[in-house]
């Protein structure tokens, strides 16, 4: 601040500063800022995460987790105002990585305290510390089930999302993820704006269908999905034996709960082992597939970037206010031009490589759901794709009967 | 894999970052996570009026006294078509009369923003720039940001003039023209 208000006097302005008599300079009117306000928010979810799983994981109630729903959307969507959220958080990160630049511990915090809570919670975070997580489940009126293969085709969307968003910070395109985040103008309040339509889509859409940002958009959900398959603790329905009512797998709108599996027969086995070797067969070609489809849309994603932009509005000689403001600095069109050809040439190889390792991913996702599974005899919950929302411990009939003889 | 061997993982790729860390090379700016207008980029095009997510934006137009002259005819505060050198609106460059002027001595006029008219348009930034010493600039207000982590404000901005700033320095001052001699 010193070194600063001594510049401000050494340099000579074109009207002089005026000797007064008997007038003080007023202050000037910004307040600084008293605290590093996403640190707060760390803090705050620290004490969220546990509040939640011992809501979850002790008392295994409904109500429990729907009073946890409402006051992660009280205390991060309207008292937080939303950003920064964990969830748009691995762009930053990605980011600093990438350019070198410093990540602030906030945000660093931000983005690994929910990852390192699932690999021994769960998806805990998406219950309802997560504001976005809570209005879905808040605002959810009657299920509509997705049907299984749709499902599992658009469980792929959020990976195609993380990949393509990585790219996008890595090269300062941009953060795509927070600048369309459908529910931003609910936590603002502000319906005026035309990113209010997105919002109003995934509101009525999450009427019926549950948690369709979850489910199908949220790239940090698939971290997180990756590590809550780890997790230390994993929801389970009954600690008895179970009756088989599937009453649970009725009321789970989110098809995390696994049906009983059966022995099956031998033809069974050989269907399934000759499917597995026609995949794995399929590998190369889906690789290919993957990295001609980054490398076909590497200029579609590297036309979002300010200086490739600029750079083609310089060449069509179009008067834009960018094109002005470009001029007025000491910047030469030859730079800029440098610039975005090597942008160009980063995004086309970064993108492509994006599209080789969704290949991967459709690939092993679709060699797992082949696979044979374990035998159970009861009902299981899958920890990666729970919500913890906790109906299926309402729903199940064992469950009431345990906690009636508590009582 | 097995969970001991994701966290046998996890806990190597821990100890073996801040050795990464220090081959890094940092940057200067962008370096925090609060968003601010760099007054030396900004061209006041008027789009921070606009394009906030708020109702009525966070950025307002901010007086740095050091810097004023305290002009008689200020030309942040006049119109350039103006019909009089008077208070009337259509004489004023500001649309909201959120700047307010006092009399302090002869022939000298203080200038104050009133920050709950300001709409963060930049008319008068630009005025006096247009002549006089560039006092008068916009700034994020912290205490009415909300933080977005894609500022709407900063995507649309011609001038590429948003930066990221740290909690503990929220705010870039301007330095003022130097006479051309």
């Amino acid at each position: 601040m010193i070194p600063r208000l001594l510049i401000l006097f050494a340099a000579q302005a074109r009207f002089p500063a005026p000797e007064f008599e008997s007038y003080t300079l007023p202050k000037m009117s910004l307040e600084e800022l008293a605290s590093d306000s996403v640190l707060w928010r760390v803090l705050v979810l620290c004490v969220f995460l546990a509040a939640g799983s011992f809501c979850f994981y002790k008392w295994r109630s409904r109500k429990a987790m729907l009073a946890y729903s409402f006051a992660g959307l009280a205390v991060f969507g309207f008292l937080f105002a939303s950003c920064p959220c964990p969830v748009g958080m691995f762009q930053n990160v990605a980011q600093g990585i990438a350019d070198g630049s410093y990540i602030p511990p906030g945000v660093l915090l931000l983005f690994a305290l929910p990852l390192a809570a699932s690999l021994f919670l769960g998806r805990i975070f998406c219950g309802g510390a997560c504001p976005l997580g809570a209005i879905q489940e808040l605002l959810h009126w009657k299920s509509v089930f997705v049907p299984r293969p749709l499902d599992r085709i658009l469980r792929m969307a959020p990976v195609l999302l993380l990949l393509v968003f990585s790219v996008c910070a890595i090269f300062g395109i941009g953060f795509p993820l927070c600048y369309f985040e459908p529910y931003l103008p609910v936590f603002l309040l502000d319906f005026a704006s035309p990113f209010a339509i997105l919002s109003a889509v995934f509101l009525i859409a999450g009427l019926f269908v549950s948690r369709p940002f979850c489910r199908y958009v949220c790239p940090y959900g698939v971290l997180l999905r990756f590590f809550s398959y780890f997790s230390l603790l994993k929801p389970q329905i009954t600690s008895h034996e179970c009756v088989n009512c599937r009453l649970c797998e009725q009321g789970c709108p989110n098809g995390a709960v696994l049906p009983p599996e059966n022995t099956g027969n031998a033809n069974q086995h050989r269907a399934g082992s000759r499917r597995i070797s026609m995949l794995v067969a399929c590998i190369p070609f889906a690789l290919a597939a993957g990295g001609l489809f980054g490398y076909l849309g590497a200029p579609v994603l590297s036309s979002f970037h300010r200086d490739v932009r600029l750079a083609r509005e310089l060449d069509a000689g179009i008067r834009s206010e960018a094109v002005e403001a470009f001029e007025s600095t000491t910047t030469t069109r030859e730079e800029l031009r440098v610039r975005a050809v090597k942008l160009q040439n980063g995004v086309l190889l970064a993108s492509t490589a994006a599209g080789v390792l969704f290949g991967a991913v459709v690939m092993a996702e679709l060699i797992a759901e082949a696979r044979r599974r374990k035998e159970e005899e009861i009902y299981t919950i899958d920890p990666s794709l729970c919500f913890c929302c906790g109906r299926c411990y309402a729903a199940c009939p064992l469950e009431r009967k345990e906690k009636h003889h508590e009582k | 894999m097995t969970r001991r061997d994701l966290l046998r993982l996890g806990f190597l790729a821990v100890i073996l970052a801040p050795f990464a860390a220090l081959f890094r090379k940092r940057t200067e700016t962008g370096t925090g996570y609060f968003w601010q207008i760099d007054p030396d980029k900004c061209v006041q095009c008027g789009k921070c009026e606009t394009e906030c997510i708020l109702p009525q934006s966070a950025v307002k137009c901010v007086h740095q006294y050091a810097s004023c002259g305290y002009c008689l005819f200020c030309s942040g505060y006049y119109q350039d078509k103006r019909i009089e050198f008077n208070t009337a609106g259509e004489n004023l460059r500001c649309p909201t009369d959120a700047i307010t002027r006092t009399y302090v001595e002869d022939p000298y006029f203080e200038y104050k923003i009133d920050e709950e008219k300001c709409i963060g348009c930049g008319k008068c930034v630009k005025g006096c720039l247009s002549f006089g010493n560039g006092s008068l600039f916009l700034q994020v207000r912290r205490d009415l940001c909300k933080n977005c982590n894609e500022c709407r404000i900063a995507k649309a901005c011609p001038a590429d003039a948003f930066v990221r700033v740290p909690a503990d320095r929220p705010y870039i001052y301007r330095k003022p023209p130097e006479v051309k001699s």
